[in-house]
């Protein structure tokens, strides 16, 4: 592998901003884990975990952007305009390339619906965000597919823990789902928390 | 100021048409009886505003409200024809549902004119049912087995006389804050939770797909029913030009007394709750019939906070109070009186209103108890200086977050008292307050949701 030139800028720009993705989405997903299952971060009120959700997910699409566009751009592969979003349509990889192309679909149905979300029924939207489940793991088989050096060494490690990461906020999610407080005593179980801790500031 | 539970009548004169139910044009009260009189059954609704008769199709009924200029009286103030026009050209026809949840613990004007007038909101409702071409009404009504008997005997009543051709069915609402919200009925009428839901703010709420609902307070209901009978120019001779008629009012006196009027629009606050507009020097309160008084509360717990000597200058129209971020809503005003801790007041009127969240959102439930808890801290002695930037940094989260206005309505009400009792703040970090008397002024309900069940 030799050093960064003009012909290779867009080759690491794209293999960069990919696995910076990866970990964003990662992050999006642990996070929306947390909301869902009104989980708390350390110094932070838990209402404040949604707007990070929020917040990261927007950066991950900025990402994701710069990731896409530096890889049609690159002139060592030809994918193709039409490969970004229909799906197996690449000249080059054309499987796991495909893959991206589809959690890319679904990334985007994810953002359009949270968009409009004030105009649209609450079902409709958590049905389409059930999406997350699949964009995911699709990035993260897209990621080891399309790239070799994915397969060992740093990136590789990057990888595990990000599966890593998601797997044990999935495994969380579940054991919490046992045991939720219902609707009707929410409010009532938090303020009496809270008065119990004396309105923590 | 206007006629009242409480008051003495208005004296009747005869006068010259148009002509109001009894009296001279514009004379209050409207949609009570003389006080002392009791409940009105069929036949005394009739022979003091006669019969509906037909009237006159529902184009020249929803004509005749546009041009009355009434507005929704269960808070939001919105105009009753539009409401009416989109149902008439909704097809199949909705169904209409009278609102009576009056989930709001400080006010008791719905169930007060349920109650007293059950007549006028039915024949109200049944000019809805034909406004809207349809043959099903619902009356949703606060649980309560005197309130629901009585008007049983009401519906009755006129199913025997023949007077309704719209069928009438009395549905129970839970006793909850949010019960009365549009969102939370229509849950509540399609057999679920009467939780808010979350939908796009376009046209008429559906109980399901291709069925519309036209959900109207049940007092804008009785006036629609005098609008019917005497029209538009009659209607207009009470209230403002912006905001016409009257509008009943749940009083809470200084002296802790409460009673339902009905009052024209723009009626003076100071007149209506017994202040001396010609007050003293700041800070000793304004005097009244009952006592001295230091806030005022216009609106109810989603309202705000006002001093008093501010509020004993303003008329009960919204014109006035939307600049001061207040507003008439369902026409609740309370006078704190001036041996009270308004911080405590807020502080119990904001726990309890936590604990009416839905549990659906989570910048509500997880905020609002946050919120509460911090106040009730800034209510107690000594409260950690950082208290109050806290609680507006929490007010400024949860604000328009929610699926419904809980959230907003109560950070408005919590604001509005850092606001008006900034100086009482400032006496308990320094270890004082200004409420001698520990008793809670403000009614607030004791029973918490325990289940779903509650809810339903």
């Amino acid at each position: 592998m030799s050093g960064i030139t003009h012909t290779t800028a867009l080759w690491y720009a794209s293999r960069a901003t990919g696995v910076v993705t990866l970990l964003l989405l990662t992050a999006v997903v642990v996070l929306g884990i947390l909301v869902n299952r009104q989980g708390r971060l350390p110094g932070l009120p838990g209402f404040a975990v949604t707007g990070l959700h929020r917040s990261v997910s927007l950066l991950a699409v900025a990402f994701l952007a710069v990731h896409v566009v530096t890889a049609i751009a690159d002139p060592y592969v030809t994918i193709g305009l039409a490969a970004i979003v229909v799906p197996f349509a690449s000249a080059y990889k054309p499987f796991w390339l495909g893959l991206g192309a589809v959690s890319l679909d679904l990334i985007a149905a994810l953002i359009l619906t949270s968009l409009a979300r004030a105009r649209m029924s609450r079902r409709a939207w958590r049905g389409i965000h059930w999406l997350a489940y699949a964009a995911w793991p699709l990035a993260v088989v897209h990621s080891l597919g399309s790239s070799a050096d994915a397969r060992s060494g740093l990136v590789l490690g990057v990888l595990a823990g990000c599966v890593l990461a998601a797997a044990v906020a999935v495994a969380w999610r579940l054991s919490r789902a046992a045991r939720e407080v219902p609707r009707a005593r929410r409010a009532a179980a938090i303020l009496s928390r809270m008065s119990a801790r004396k309105a923590e500031l | 100021m206007s006629g009242s539970l409480t008051l003495p009548q208005p004296a009747l004169a005869p006068g010259g048409p148009p002509r109001g139910p009894e009296g001279p044009v514009g004379a209050l009260p409207r949609l009570l009886p003389a006080p002392g009189a009791g409940p009105v059954d069929l036949r005394a609704h009739l022979a003091r505003y006669g019969a509906l008769g037909s009237a006159g199709g529902q184009d020249r009924l929803i004509r005749e409200v546009a041009a009355a200029g009434l507005t929704g009286r269960g808070g939001a103030a919105f105009p009753a024809a539009r409401k009416l026009a989109a149902a008439g050209e909704a097809r199949p026809a909705p169904v209409v549902v009278g609102n009576g949840a009056e989930g709001e613990p400080a006010s008791s004007k719905d169930r007060s004119l349920l109650w007293i007038s059950p007549h006028l909101v039915l024949d109200g409702l049944q000019l809805a049912a034909a406004a809207a071409g349809s043959a099903t009404a619902v009356l949703y009504v606060q649980r309560d087995e005197r309130l629901h008997g009585r008007l049983a005997g009401a519906i009755a009543e006129r199913a025997a006389a023949g007077t309704d051709t719209a069928r009438v069915d009395l549905v129970p609402a839970p006793d909850r804050f949010l019960a009365g919200e549009e969102s939370a009925l229509v849950s509540r009428l399609t057999g679920k939770p009467a939780r808010p839901v979350y939908r796009p703010v376009r046209g008429l709420p559906r109980l399901a797909p291709g069925r519309a609902a036209l959900v109207l307070n049940v007092e804008t209901l009785a006036h629609l029913a005098l609008i019917a009978r005497y029209g538009a120019a009659w209607f207009r001779t009470a209230g403002t030009a912006a905001e016409p008629g009257s509008m009943l009012v749940t009083l809470h006196l200084a002296d802790g007394r409460a009673s339902v009027a009905e009052a024209p629009l723009g009626a003076s606050i100071a007149g209506l709750l017994g202040l001396e507009v010609a007050a003293g020097p700041a800070g000793a309160g304004v005097p009244s019939v009952g006592g001295a008084v230091q806030a005022v509360l216009v609106g109810g717990y989603h309202g705000t906070w006002l001093p008093a000597a501010e509020a004993a200058g303003l008329p009960l129209a919204n014109e006035a109070l939307r600049p001061l971020g207040a507003a008439v809503g369902a026409g609740v005003l309370a006078a704190l009186p001036a041996d009270r801790c308004g911080l405590a007041e807020t502080a119990r009127v904001a726990r309890y209103l936590a604990l009416e969240s839905a549990g659906q959102c989570g910048p509500c439930f997880n905020g609002l108890p946050r919120i509460a808890a911090a106040l009730e801290h800034l209510a107690g002695p000594r409260p950690d200086s950082r208290a109050r930037a806290g609680l507006e940094r929490w007010a400024g989260l949860v604000s328009g977050r929610g699926a419904c206005h809980h959230p907003d309505g109560s950070v408005r009400l919590i604001r509005s008292a850092l606001r008006v009792f900034a100086a009482e703040a400032g006496l308990h970090e320094q270890g004082r307050c200004r409420g001698t008397d520990p008793r809670p002024f403000l009614p607030v309900p004791a029973g918490l949701p325990v289940s779903e069940e509650d809810w339903s």
